[in-house]
């Protein structure tokens, strides 16, 4: 009887996941299909298969470039979000006057669309922006730096954009952490920078770690940013848009190979980065 | 030399309070002043950044914006996709959440992950197969293809929240109602539904925010009769124009805006914008 | 050479409105292990933290063998400390959370292992030195969490609540155990508990305190047998309050008048004819007898009110006058009925007076 009961009790499950799978299979997983067909075929043509497409690139020394651009853009910003978030999350736990403010602030790259928070920078840091009225007026600069466009300026860019993650989940890791292990530190012997580096740092990693990986998975698939702000840096989803977008006859099979290149260094990083992340707190 | 550097580095930590807060409310500038440029850029006239304010304030380029950029039929293409997009995203989410919630699932975490996927893949990869797919389908440049482009990566935020929502419904709760004498249906009106709503909304005000702020999906979709706020703003850009542009960027910085201020009612601001959990 | 380890001199400690630690002053004597006793939010664990350099009192000093350490940061402090929930560092082994504090002070690898051995050799856990805190057992836990508190060998062992996160015949053996170790290495010990039954079994001296003050400091048997205060005699060991007047006293004893009973009780300093006061008698020193029994000291007429079986006793509440009623706990060989009518017997000896 129960055996009946529980095959029924499968069938209704399966009819409420139902519209969220409809769901995937139609806007992601079909269109990620077509992409991947798209990719096998010769440029143009709407038949044949041909791998062509895939050694244009992998040979091609510029697509290269491309890639390690992507990876450079969404590395240094991870580590520069971390070195960010940490300090900052170690000062708000004492919540200092005005941390609620600053909490807040951290949700705003993300709660702001990228486009603005694009332009507001490519104005803050440019020429005649605020950034070098700063240097010239007040630190007495001989000419103004040049950020925006350059390989610098997208790096700042991009943590501005998505440090979020980090921040987010390294300080909800640090506030969950027992304060008796630091008082067990320092009764011990261990100076305040010593019970950071010995006890609370190797205890918060996992939750520094696990923000750092949606924080590159942003910055590795960014394309508003780079979009607007990259001037000749195109890193691999600019070039895919590129190439549907500027090319006439639009590129639609060069385009689909880049884009499961792309898909497929994704998921092997994601692979590699939860590995990291599921090794025992060792 | 050592000992001097010594002295001032411990001068330096020893002035912590002066530290912690240089520190903090750099962070506050560096994240806030692009924002205030774009606001005094968007009412400045003449101000071509020599000097730290606009010389004059003018609405010029509001007034631009709402007459030759057409933002009046632009804001109502965003809002309309908008309410799309967060109406099927909801009738999808409502039986999955409540499915990964509270039912027995075979491989919870892997369903999870997969359903987490066109977060976690860059959107342009799936933009490309969708863009084509909606030609054939003669969903391009239609409200109803954008939004549908949309849901891709709504619908899998508002699974998530809803199925949290879900999960956290106390059974004994729905119990002790029906001890009490209330029918299921009254069970579901008077405790079921107060007890969710506050999540349903949630998820809906993240879902209509993701989609007013979308900008890589609705590139690949969109057409003369569906420019949304985002693509007119990064058109506005390619024109030339920033006092244009950073009229159209206040104008649609607006909703974020009113989730911040939702948010910061909470204790615990940065609980509510996590939530991914199981990446 | 002062005799005090660890002293705190009029410390006190507020937070906002609350006043943790009021004017409290508290030594503990080289090599003896005082147990501060006392409920919860009485201040026990910030005293203890005033000691250990956690909280910095607003008035008052802090002594540690005969240093003022009021304004030295806890690291430099020398202090050994064990915790309530045991706080053993999760990403490290049994053998690193021990050699921690040795890392710290950069003592040498060689001389680290031995003495970490010996730690671990102290509580008989040689064998779990690689093992991670959460395969652990809870007693186990705790025992580790000794071991790093004494592997450097520091003057003054502080233990907050080690035992309350075991159960019950698990806290009974870990007692036994604490107290061997400490006595066997001659160390002074600060162990702050809850619970009056471990503070009677482990201490030398005992102090007791309530809502921020020190209410009495004594030996076990003291403090049991002679409270000072209201608090100290209910916190410890049941027992019975009775208001009396004072009627008259001579050759120490006070006449104290109970309604229509007078009771004989030894008087106590201060005790002044006419005062109003507490007559204190624990529920096992009284005696019940039957209803015919002769009159003695302190004995009057009573009537049962109600009693509990308790296996090896049986508890009674015996009503003596308006509003005046007695516990008792008797060991049982002689049984009395609810509504009985008994004679009740208060040794002159056993009761104590308490002023409120």
């Amino acid at each position: 009887m129960s055996h009946f009961t529980n095959k029924r009790q499968n069938l209704i499950t399966f009819l409420l996941l139902s519209p969220g799978l409809a769901g995937f299979f139609g806007l992601f997983f079909y269109p990620m299909l077509v992409t991947l067909f798209r990719s096998l075929r010769p440029e143009g043509q709407t038949s044949g298969w041909t791998l062509g497409n895939y050694a244009a690139f992998l040979s091609d020394p510029d697509f290269r470039r491309i890639i390690w651009l992507t990876f450079f853009l969404a590395i240094t910003s991870t580590l520069l979000s971390i070195l960010l978030s940490v300090p900052l999350a170690l000062l708000l736990r004492r919540k200092p006057v005005g941390h609620r403010l600053f909490r807040l602030t951290i949700l705003v790259p993300i709660t702001v669309p990228g486009l603005i928070g694009a332009l507001g920078l490519l104005l803050f840091w440019g020429s005649r922006g605020w950034f070098n009225l700063l240097l010239l007026q007040v630190f007495r600069f001989k000419a103004p730096l040049t950020i925006n466009y350059t390989l610098t300026g997208l790096v700042i860019f991009y943590v501005w954009h998505y440090f979020s993650y980090t921040a987010i989940t390294t300080l909800s890791t640090l506030e969950g952490l027992d304060p008796a292990f630091e008082e067990a530190a320092r009764v011990a012997g261990a100076t305040p920078w010593q019970v950071l580096r010995y006890v609370v740092i190797p205890l918060i990693m996992p939750g520094i770690l696990s923000g750092s990986v949606l924080t590159f998975m942003a910055a590795f698939g960014a394309f508003s940013i780079p979009l607007i702000t990259g001037g000749n840096y195109r890193p691999l989803s600019v070039a895919i848009y590129k190439q549907i977008g500027i090319f006439i006859p639009a590129r639609w099979s060069a385009a689909s190979a880049m884009a499961m290149i792309m898909a497929a260094l994704q998921v092997v990083f994601l692979i590699f980065y939860m590995r990291i992340l599921r090794r025992p707190m060792a | 030399m050592t000992a001097l550097a010594k002295r001032y580095w411990h001068a330096l930590i020893n002035q912590k309070k002066l530290f912690v807060y240089t520190f903090l409310w750099s962070f506050f500038l560096w994240i806030t002043s692009p924002f205030l440029i774009i606001l005094l850029k968007s009412v400045g006239r003449n101000w071509f950044g020599k000097k730290w304010l606009p010389p004059e304030l003018t609405l010029d380029w509001y007034k631009w914006a709402l007459t030759i950029a057409n933002i009046p039929q632009v804001l109502s293409n965003t809002l309309i996709i908008a309410a799309i997009a967060v109406t099927i995203s909801t009738l999808l989410a409502l039986p999955t959440g409540w499915a990964l919630g509270r039912r027995k699932v075979p491989a919870k975490e892997v369903l999870t992950s997969i359903i987490l996927l066109p977060r976690m893949i860059p959107p342009i990869a799936y933009a490309l197969g969708i863009a084509q797919i909606f030609y054939r389908l003669h969903l391009v440049d239609t409200h109803l293809g954008v939004a549908l482009a949309h849901v891709a990566i709504c619908a899998p935020y508002a699974i998530l929240v809803l199925s949290s929502t879900f999960e956290g419904l106390d059974e004994r709760v729905l119990e002790a109602a029906a001890v009490c004498g209330a029918s299921q249906l009254r069970t579901f009106f008077h405790v079921t539904l107060p007890l969710v709503l506050p999540g349903i909304l949630s998820s809906i005000i993240f879902t209509f925010t993701t989609s007013y702020n979308e900008f890589t999906l609705t590139l690949m979709t969109y057409g003369p009769h569906t420019i949304t706020l985002p693509v007119r703003t990064y058109l506005a850009v390619g024109e030339g124009y920033w006092e244009v542009t950073s009229a159209l960027s206040i104008i649609l910085i607006i909703p974020s805006l009113f989730v911040l201020f939702m948010v910061q009612r909470q204790v615990q601001p940065e609980k509510l914008v996590g939530g991914f959990k199981g990446v | 050479m002062d005799d005090n380890m660890i002293e705190l001199r009029n410390v006190t400690k507020r937070y906002g409105p609350i006043v943790a630690n009021a004017n409290v002053n508290l030594s503990v004597r080289r090599g003896e292990l005082m147990t501060l006793l006392g409920p919860s939010g009485c201040g026990k664990t910030t005293a203890l933290r005033c000691i250990t350099g956690q909280v910095t009192p607003d008035e008052g000093r802090v002594f540690i063998d005969g240093v003022d350490v009021t304004d030295v940061p806890t690291h430099k402090r020398e202090l050994g400390m064990v915790f309530q929930n045991f706080a053993l560092f999760p990403h490290m082994t049994v053998y690193e959370n021990v050699e921690f504090p040795l890392m710290i002070r950069r003592i040498p690898q060689g001389q680290r292992r031995e003495m970490v051995m010996d730690a671990l050799r102290l509580i008989r856990m040689e064998s779990y030195a690689q093992h991670y805190p959460r395969q652990l057992s809870g007693g186990q836990q705790q025992r580790v969490g000794l071991a790093r508190a004494l592997v450097y060998h520091p003057k003054v062992l502080l233990l907050d609540e080690p035992l309350s996160n075991l159960d019950a015949k698990l806290r009974e053996e870990m007692r036994f155990e604490i107290r061997d170790l400490i006595s066997r290495l001659g160390i002074t010990a600060l162990y702050v508990t809850h619970d009056q039954a471990e503070a009677l079994a482990l201490s030398d001296r005992v102090a007791v305190m309530n809502a921020g003050r020190i209410e009495q400091v004594g030996t076990p048997d003291e403090i049991y047998e002679s409270p000072r205060s209201r608090f100290v005699a209910d916190f410890i060991g049941l027992s019975n309050f009775i208001r009396g007047k004072v009627l008259a006293i001579e050759r120490g004893m006070a006449i104290v008048a109970v309604n229509h009973i007078k009771l004989m009780v030894p008087a106590a300093e201060g005790t002044q004819v006419g005062q109003d006061l507490l007559v204190f008698i624990r529920p096992n020193d009284v005696q019940l007898f039957p209803v015919d029994f002769a009159k003695a000291e302190n004995t009057f007429e009573g009537v049962v009110h109600k009693l509990t079986y308790l296996g090896d006793t049986i508890d009674y509440r015996v009503i003596v006058a308006e509003g005046v009623q007695i516990r008792v706990q008797t060991d049982g060989k002689v049984r009395f009925n609810a509504g009985e009518a008994v004679k009740v017997c208060l040794p002159e000896a056993r009761c104590r007076v308490i002023l409120e």
